[in-house]
């Protein structure tokens, strides 16, 4: 069964440190390299290291479609939310000044949030943009 | 010392893009192509060390990451021509 044992314990031993390393730079994107953009799409090359080693149905099983595409809409709804509470506590869309107890606290709070959605939406694209290029069916009919 | 180290990177990087246009096989030419991609790894790690910016290290971590992906997906497709099947 395991044609590849050194392609799957190394995909098993790298999943879980890709995401740390996507964690970090989504997380540390204030002080360094890195943000919303480039941690979601270290995060989604795990899903995909994932897929591409053990195949589509293997993937969709770890992080089905329906969690994807629901995680793919949040983010943006994240991204949005925010400028609406902004908003709605009395400044401009995506103003971050007033969503915390000082101007400081407020900036730290929309940044890290407006990053989080950020992150959740380009890396679930990356997999869904994965799975429908992987799936995808010629016009007649037969899968590639 | 930096420009000794980046010249064995130049002359490597070199003999490695004569594989990759002399290349007799496909894999031959894909592990050209990674060894490549390792030795930019360094030179990223180099400039970052010579810079004083340790922040490049992150960034040679994930050229590396992508690199061993991308290695990966571009054998799968050559070896099984999709990249859904399993492996087996």
């Amino acid at each position: 069964m395991d044609k590849n044992p050194i392609l799957r314990i190394a995909t098993k031993i790298l999943f879980a440190p890709i995401i740390l390393f996507g964690l970090y730079v989504q997380f540390h994107g204030d002080f360094g390299p890195g943000g919303g953009f480039q941690a979601g799409v270290i995060v989604a090359s795990a899903f995909i290291l994932y897929a591409i080693v053990f195949g589509l149905e293997k993937g969709k099983e770890l992080f089905p479609l329906n969690i994807n595409l629901f995680l793919l809409a949040l983010g943006g709804i994240l991204y949005g939310g925010v400028g609406i509470v902004s908003m709605l506590l009395g400044d401009e869309f995506l103003s971050y000044n007033v969503l915390g107890s000082s101007k400081q606290a407020g900036q730290h709070i929309g940044i890290l949030l407006v990053e989080f959605g950020v992150g959740l939406t380009v890396s679930n694209v990356m997999i869904a943009l994965f799975y429908a290029f992987v799936d995808f069916k010629s016009s007649n009919g037969e899968t590639k | 010392m930096f420009l000794a180290a980046l010249t064995a990177c130049a002359v490597s990087a070199l003999l490695v893009l004569a594989r990759i246009i002399l290349g007799k096989t496909t894999f031959d030419r894909v592990l050209a192509v990674n060894s490549l991609g390792t030795i930019i790894v360094i030179g990223i790690a180099l400039h970052g060390f010579y810079a004083n910016r340790p922040e490049f290290l992150d960034i040679a971590i994930v050229y590396a990451l992508i690199n061993f992906i991308g290695t990966v997906a571009i054998l799968k497709l050559f070896s099984t021509g999709s990249l859904k099947g399993n492996n087996k």
